[in-house]
This record gives C-alpha cells, structure tokens and sequence, in this order.
C-alpha cells in the first residue's frame, strides 16, 4: 500500500553527548524541521535525550533483501574471532636465567 | 524591591490576598487549556500531532497541578479539591482557555498565543520576589520553549500554505486575539504584586506579549487586529458559558464520590 500521508523522516536519537546517535523509528512531516519537532514528542519524550537527528527517508540508500545471501558466512571464518584460537589454560611464564 | 520572600509567612495581607489571586489565574489557565488541548487527543490532523499535542497538554495540567501546590502552601486546600471542587465562578481563568476547541487552526493559534503570553509571564516571574514562584517559574520555562517552538511551527506553516489554510487563520487569529489580550486583564492584586516584586502589571506583561507575537504573525502573513479590544471578565469570575460545560464533563467521575482515593 502507498503511504498518502506526508513525507516520512528517519528518527536517530541521542542520550547523551559522545553517545551513538540511534536509529528509533520514523515521523511525518511537511518538512525537516516540522520532523525533529514531531520526533521530540514521539521519541524523547519519556527517555533522556541531548540531541536528536532527522533524515529524509528517501536520503537513505539500502541494500536489497534479495542480496541478502552475501552477508552469509557459509566456510569456516573462525579466525577472525578471538574464540577462533586455543590459548593455554594457564600461562607458563618463563623467566630468563638468572 | 529589595525584599525577597522566601515562605508564605513573610508576606503581609495584602500581598498574600494578592499573590494568591495571581495564582489562581495561573493554575486555573493552565488546567483549562490543558483540558481544551486533550480534546485534540485522539482527533488530530495526523497521529505525530496528535501525540505532541495531548503531550503538551499534560505538560499543562502538570503546570496547574504545580501553582496549585504553591496555592495549597498558602492555605488554600488540597490540589484535587482545588481543580475540582469549586464552581465555574470561582475559576479565574481568562477567557481564551475557556473557548471551544473549533478547528485545528483555531487551537494551533491559541495554543501560540496563549503559550507566547506563558513565556512573557514566566520570564518575569523568575524573578519574583516570592521565592516559591521564582524557582517554579524557572524549572517550567525549559517545557514552554518547545511548547512555544511547537505553535510557532505551525502558525507558520498554516498562515502561509494554502488560500483555505489562509482564511482559517485569519478567522481564527480575529476570534482568538480579544480573548488572548484578555489575559492581561488589570486586577486589584496588580499594585500590590508590583509593589512588592513579586509580578510586573499586566499592562507591562501585554505590551511585552504583543511585542513578541506580532513578528511571529506578520512572518506567516497575518495581522494582529488594530485596536482590539480585549475581552476580560474571566479574572472575575465572569467566563464564556463553554467553561462551565467543560468543568461538568472534566468533573463527572470526581464527583461521583469526591472523598474516593486513587
């Protein structure tokens, strides 16, 4: 089903400086600054917030579902893991000679 | 103006008569529009201005419910028995708040106006002399600047979007102007306030108020009407007759037992 309503906005949210901006949900709105208005309420208004950031929906470039077999890890890529490799139970530590 | 009040106990009568008459028209606004503006709950244009609206009208309420508890610190009685308990007459509400909700544009310029006129009035009163009020009046200027953001936004975007969304505002701005010029309505308690800092005059208060709307309006293409002549009574106990039918319908639960406990 189309969406008749207005534009949407992808909503990113902050709680507190130096943090992640996090994606939360989305809004309608004329325009970017009607967005963080209508996004304060809807997403800020019962977490603690700092900062919020709206982006048009249609700014967003998205991979296709149907790609979605090359995120698939199909051969062994434990190596790339720090559980990939077998440490000693204890460490020996050995000093040098005296 | 030196003098600083830091307990109910440290004003003379005719201060305290006085500090409590402002606090009525304080809380009594705020709790009516907070009621007129939850009637959008549910039936605004889309869902995110429904949220936000309902939101800000909480956000009223809880102002009420804060002058009210300065009140009760004053002797009055208890909140509940305060928003709930006195008739129509007793309410010192002005008139805008008490108006029909009527259209979106209607109440997106009321909620302007009236919240335009709240940030002149807080402004001055953190600096009141009265203590209680100041630091009150302090912690609800950070929720009135969104509150102000929010109406600004869409007077904005409704003075100037389409030749409807025009003439709306323009009928509702000349319908709504008297009555939000009536909250500066004189009364007795204006000298006395002043006297002792704890307020400016209103008449201080409305040329203030004018000041900051009309830029506002003229951004979206609308105009003040000259000359208005502002509608008051309601610091009196003189209300439009939609207050007492909206405190019948907000009452009607309270007052199948007002002594029940929540």
């Amino acid at each position: 089903m189309t969406d008749t309503q207005w534009p949407i906005f992808e909503v990113f949210h902050q709680q507190s400086r130096g943090d992640p901006h996090v994606y939360v949900g989305s809004v309608h709105a004329t325009d970017a600054q009607m967005a963080l208005l209508m996004a304060k309420e809807q997403y800020a208004r019962r977490q603690a917030c700092v900062n919020l950031w709206v982006v048009p929906a249609g700014a967003i470039t998205a991979s296709e579902y149907a790609d979605a077999d090359m995120f698939l890890h199909e051969t062994d890529k434990s190596y790339r893991e720090t559980w990939g490799y077998k440490t000693p139970k204890t460490v020996r530590i050995t000093r040098p000679e005296a | 103006m030196d003098t600083v009040f830091e307990t109910p106990d440290a004003l003379n009568d005719r201060t305290r008569a006085a500090l409590i008459d402002l606090l009525y028209r304080l809380a009594d606004d705020e709790l009516i529009i907070g009621h007129r503006d939850s009637e959008w709950t549910g039936l605004a244009p889309i869902l995110e201005a429904d949220i936000a609206f309902s939101s800000m009208a909480q956000d009223e309420m809880g102002h009420a419910l804060a002058y009210y508890h300065l009140l009760s610190e004053l002797g009055e009685g208890d909140p509940d028995t305060l928003a709930f308990g006195r008739s129509p007459e007793q309410f010192r509400c002005a008139s805008l708040v008490s108006l029909p909700k009527a259209d979106w544009g209607f109440s997106v310029l009321r909620q302007f106006l009236y919240d335009t006129a709240e940030c002149v009035r807080l402004s001055a009163l953190a600096h009141s002399a009265y203590r209680p009020l100041a630091h009150l009046a302090r912690k609800l200027q950070s929720e009135e600047k969104y509150h102000l953001m929010h109406g600004r936004m869409w007077v904005l975007r409704l003075g100037d979007a389409t030749d409807e969304s025009r003439r709306i505002m323009r009928d509702g701005l000349a319908a709504a102007y008297p009555h939000a010029l009536g909250l500066f309505e004189p009364t007795e308690a204006d000298e006395p306030l002043a006297q002792a800092g704890i307020s400016p005059r209103e008449s201080d208060l409305r040329k203030q108020f004018e000041s900051a709307a009309t830029p506002v309006l003229r951004e979206a293409g609308l105009i003040a009407p000259p000359n208005a002549e502002p509608v008051y009574g309601g610091r009196t106990g003189k209300h439009p007759d939609a207050l007492a039918s909206l405190l019948d319908g907000m009452r009607l639960v309270y007052h199948t037992d007002p002594d029940a406990k929540w």
